[in-house]
């Protein structure tokens, strides 16, 4: 600190005191922006006050660093700067373009990533399915203890669901649903090993469940439980798993980008998919929970409603894909 | 300010902002009010309806319709409320406006719904290890973001309440210490007038023993540099108001 009484610099009270009032007029008028009552001689202002602030701030910055004045001239500049250069969300097109577009769009330019996932399933429903068939004390290490039990006593374990109150059944199957799937896509941070093992361990347990109901002649009412919501669910697994290998290919093949930015850019992507895994789950966990248990519904309505269901969604994925072939 | 983390970006204006990034006080704060919200609502939803009698009963006899009503609310107030209110609400939940933090993107934009989504799903994998993972992500990390917030691209800031009242100028100066109008500019820097000011906020929380020391300290400090000769303890406060209120009143209007 200088002890040149001169030179102590500018007085930073009489250049607040100057400046105040635009400042707490730009507040205000940032602060409107989101109700939508600004007029346009307002908008204009907010326009002219932000430029001013913005410099005001430079010298704040050079001229009084780290003083209350600086913090307060960068909060307000960074509120309206977000006012000004939001991305608008009102604008009507935009989520039907996100929903009826982005969302197909990420899942075709990945398509190959959706493939693999779906071969870890695969391999794990074969691996599960074979094992117990060609070996049925298999069942023991593959099948969970509370699956064998009521196999054994030769009702399906799934009639219980019946005898609590659908509603909340409902909400905590698709809670145990989106925590599955959501440790599927996050554990593409582990370069995919995780999404892949998690994936073949489910497609172990599945297969494996499968053919021991089958060997012990309840093959029928176990596809009647899954046909109505089983193609949906495993189509949200196998698409949270393509979400997941996107987030590991930014781990080992980031391409021009260093890891963290292509991590940020490819979450993105994957952020599109999970867009349509968590309300597709909702969907799936009503229809486990109020359709699939018991005999209210045949089989044959309830496989035709989970054909319908899976066939609807992938209709929805690949049509942008069918259109361009169309328009070429 | 702080001197801790910060956010810096640069706008199209060439403006160069930075906000004090939030540590893991504040957003656990945020949290745990969040959660007690929710909690709350539910509560006062389930005993409201439970005067109707036999919740149970009540929840099976309702029509399908209704029960994937319920549902899906249950289902909604856990895992889209976050959603809802950082989308809406420019990154703040209820929880995180009492705490005073904000999330935003990265660049210091506002953070869209896509962003929302990408953090708070990702929770799925931080609570059932209760939350040690977000914990330890956000005590590690640079600008402490949780696992959510580096895959969205997201952090969270603090929304500080300046105030700048302590720059207004003030009214009558205290005539004993006139004469420090007009020399308070040369005698205080920028910075020692934010100290000065600092003090003079702060003083009512104070031990009295600690703040007389403190206040005496600054004033045989400032009284030389002002020229104003010894002042006795129990004049220092009078005259750092005195010095502050000469310096404010210095300038412009």
């Amino acid at each position: 600190m200088s002890l040149d009484a001169s030179s102590r610099g500018p007085n930073i009270g009489a250049f607040v005191r100057r400046r105040r009032a635009s400042w707490e007029r730009l507040h205000a008028l940032a602060g409107r922006v989101d109700t939508g009552t600004l007029s346009l001689a307002e908008v204009e202002e907010l326009d002219r006050l932000y430029r001013r602030a913005a410099g005001d701030l430079a010298h704040a910055r050079a001229a009084f660093p780290g003083s209350d004045a600086e913090g307060y001239l960068s909060q307000v500049t960074a509120r309206a700067y977000a006012s000004l250069y939001r991305r608008r969300r009102a604008r009507p097109g935009a989520a039907r373009d996100f929903v009826a577009r982005r969302i197909p769009e990420t899942f075709l330019a990945h398509l190959p990533l959706f493939g693999l996932a779906a071969a870890f399933l695969a391999a794990g429903m074969a691996a599960g399915a074979l094992a117990v068939a060609f070996d049925p004390a298999a069942a023991a290490s593959l099948v969970p203890r509370a699956v064998r039990d009521a196999v054994a006593g030769g009702r399906m374990w799934t009639d219980s669901l019946l005898g609590v109150a659908p509603g909340v059944e409902g909400s905590l199957i698709a809670h145990n649903n989106i925590a599955v799937t959501g440790l599927v896509f996050a554990l593409g941070l582990t370069g995919g090993i995780g999404t892949a093992w998690l994936l073949f361990a489910n497609g172990l347990l599945l297969g494996a469940v499968a053919v021991h109901c089958v060997q012990r002649g309840l093959g029928r009412p176990f596809f009647s439980f899954v046909a109505a919501h089983g193609p949906a669910e495993l189509l949200c697994v196998l698409l949270a798993g393509q979400a997941g290998f996107l987030l590991a290919s930014a781990l080992v093949a980031p391409g021009e980008w260093p890891r963290g930015e292509a991590l940020v850019r490819r979450g993105r992507e994957a952020a599109r998919l999970l867009a349509l895994v968590v309300p597709l789950l909702a969907v799936v966990g009503v229809v486990e929970s109020a359709i699939s248990p018991g005999a209210t519904f045949p089989g044959p309505v309830k496989a035709g409603l989970g054909a319908l269901l899976a066939a609807a969604v992938l209709l929805y994925l690949v049509r942008p894909a069918a259109r361009a072939r169309a328009a070429a | 300010m702080s001197t801790g983390p910060q956010l810096t970006f640069e706008t199209p204006e060439r403006a160069v902002l930075s906000l004090d990034v939030a540590g893991l006080g504040g957003r656990a704060l945020a949290y745990l009010s969040d959660l007690a919200l929710i909690f709350l609502f539910w509560v006062t939803a389930l005993l409201l309806y439970s005067f109707g009698g036999d919740l149970l009963r009540r929840v099976q006899e309702l029509s399908a319709v209704a029960q994937v009503v319920a549902a899906a609310a249950f289902f909604c107030t856990g895992w889209t409320w976050d959603v809802l209110w950082e989308t809406l609400w420019r990154g703040q939940t209820p929880g995180k406006r009492l705490a005073g933090i904000r999330v935003v993107r990265t660049d210091g934009a506002p953070v869209g719904f896509v962003e929302s989504v990408v953090r708070n799903v990702s929770r799925a994998v931080e609570l059932p290890l209760l939350y040690a993972p977000g914990v330890l992500a956000v005590a590690l990390t640079r600008r402490h973001q949780r696992l959510g917030d580096v895959l969205a691209g997201t952090l969270v800031v603090k929304d500080r309440a300046y105030d700048l009242s302590r720059y207004a100028a003030p009214g009558a100066l205290d005539p004993r210490w006139s004469a420090l109008r007009g020399r308070a500019g040369a005698a205080l820097a920028p910075a020692d007038f934010e100290r000065l000011s600092d003090f003079l906020r702060r003083r009512p929380a104070l031990a009295p023993a600690a703040r007389a020391r403190l206040a005496s300290k600054i004033a045989s400090a400032l009284a030389a540099r002002a020229g104003a000769g010894d002042v006795s303890q129990a004049d220092a406060e009078p005259f750092l108001e005195a010095l502050a209120a000469a310096y404010a009143s210095e300038g412009a209007p």
